[in-house]
């Protein structure tokens, strides 16, 4: 069962998923604007460090993936491409991958050797299993979660917000993969249309 | 309760390094905008301080990659135009010829600036070319983080690019090179400002083999002058006696 702690009472969308101004800003970051960057870390990098932080739970190893990402973010300003998407879902999208990179190779790393990793997947499988809290900041976001089945939630829950791969998930709800890719693509669908995000 | 201490690595079901690489699927190109959203509502953390000191020293000196079009950008722009390479050192009187070319370079130079001002700025300043130590680098430092500072970038006739970064409040510019060719004992890059067609020298220099050097001009850099580069007897002239490698114009 899914627990969601509004803290903030704002209905409306965040600034950042609308404004245009981390594509704006983006756009002169890719110009070499080393100022621009700086505005742009200023925007975005407390909301990265929260998501990558919320797939890693480490602090300190969370603050160094944020490094690289906002590091390659500058190299690699000039790739993005405006016509594709948001810049903050092009930025948002490198963190979370690369958040599960590191929980990924800690975990291989633990399989191999010491079998001690950043995260203890059988440890989040059985928070998971009874409650997991997540505390979503907006209305629309919280509302929009509720309207999912418990099936599809969790689903969204483990794949996105807990970075599991679809095996993984299909492990830990013990169900056949294809169950868990159709209860991620129904929720996530279900979720765009009640959040109204333009695609 | 742990069961990863029965993990049996045979099992195909087991997590792990195998499929580090091919299980993750969360299918960003679809989803992206909603995840998007799913992100932004957890609650920020915020950074250490020292986290953004780290970020922009290494900003500083960390090139950037090409844009994808690039070598349409920079051929498109390095035609000599009015300038062909054939073009035979003015016999006389050389300042004055020099002077016309100035006048004719500029309308097509603005087209080609306009068109490389989308170039990268930070690709071409390497972590060799700015040393900390370096009293121009530390300068350009300085334009660049002016708020008036102006960047264009231009293609040399005689290969490589040339950078303008420039800034009226602190009144300096700067060029930096790459692919820059290198010259014959006796000959000197020179500098100039060119405001209302009257060129003012701003300093002489060489290139290294790597072609990369970062040149603060001599003088005071006023918005709307242009900035170009001859190529002049080692002891350097009063007034251009070839035709320029670069010129580089600035907004008002």
């Amino acid at each position: 069962m899914l627990v969601l702690v509004s803290t903030q009472s704002a209905s409306e969308r965040d600034p950042l998923a609308d404004l245009d101004v981390t594509n704006t800003l983006l756009q002169r970051v890719a110009t070499g604007d080393q100022r621009a960057f700086s505005d742009l870390y200023d925007l975005t990098a407390s909301r990265m460090l929260g998501l990558v932080r919320h797939v890693l739970k480490d602090h300190s190893q969370s603050e160094e993936v944020v490094q690289e990402v906002m590091l390659e973010i500058w190299q690699t300003a000039s790739r993005f491409d405006p016509n594709k998407g948001k810049a903050v879902t092009w930025m948002l999208t490198m963190a979370h991958r690369r958040a599960i990179d590191r929980v990924r190779s800690a975990q291989s790393s633990r399989d191999r050797d010491t079998k001690v990793g950043i995260r203890d997947l059988d440890r989040e499988f059985d928070s998971v299993s009874e409650s997991v809290e997540i505390r979503v900041e907006h209305d629309r976001v919280e509302k929009a979660l509720s309207r999912l089945t418990d099936l599809q939630r969790q689903a969204v829950e483990l794949a996105y917000y807990g970075g599991y791969s679809h095996s993984e998930v299909a492990e830990m709800l013990s169900v056949p993969i294809g169950t868990v890719k159709t209860r991620l693509r129904d929720g996530m669908i279900r979720l765009r249309e009640e959040m109204g995000v333009a695609s | 309760m742990s069961r990863s201490g029965t993990h049996d690595p045979a099992d195909p079901r087991r997590s792990g390094a195998d499929d580090v690489d091919t299980d993750f699927d969360f299918d960003y190109d679809e989803f992206g905008d909603v995840a998007t959203e799913l992100a932004l509502a957890l609650p920020p953390v915020d950074p250490s301080p020292d986290l953004k000191t780290r970020l922009m020293a290494q900003v500083a000196a960390t090139p950037q990659v090409a844009p994808l079009p690039t070598t349409a950008l920079r051929t498109a722009p390095a035609d000599p135009g009015p300038f062909p390479m054939t073009d035979a050192r003015p016999a006389s009187p050389a300042e004055e010829r020099a002077r016309a070319r100035w006048f004719t370079r500029t309308s097509a130079t603005l087209v080609a600036a306009a068109a490389a001002v989308a170039l990268f700025f930070g690709g071409v300043v390497t972590a060799n070319v700015l040393s900390p130590a370096d009293d121009s680098a530390q300068q350009l430092a300085a334009i660049v983080a002016a708020p008036d500072v102006q960047t264009v970038v231009a293609p040399v006739t005689e290969g490589g690019s040339a950078t303008l970064v420039s800034s009226e409040s602190l009144g300096l510019s700067a060029m930096v090179f790459d692919g820059l060719p290198e010259l014959s004992a006796d000959q000197a890059y020179a500098l100039w400002y060119i405001t209302d067609g009257e060129p003012t020298p701003a300093g002489l220099f060489t290139v290294e083999a790597n072609g990369e050097v970062v040149q603060v001009l001599d003088g005071d850099f006023q918005a709307g002058t242009i900035v170009g580069v001859t190529v002049e007897p080692s002891s350097g002239s009063p007034a251009p006696t070839t035709s320029p490698i670069v010129a580089i114009p600035t907004e008002a």
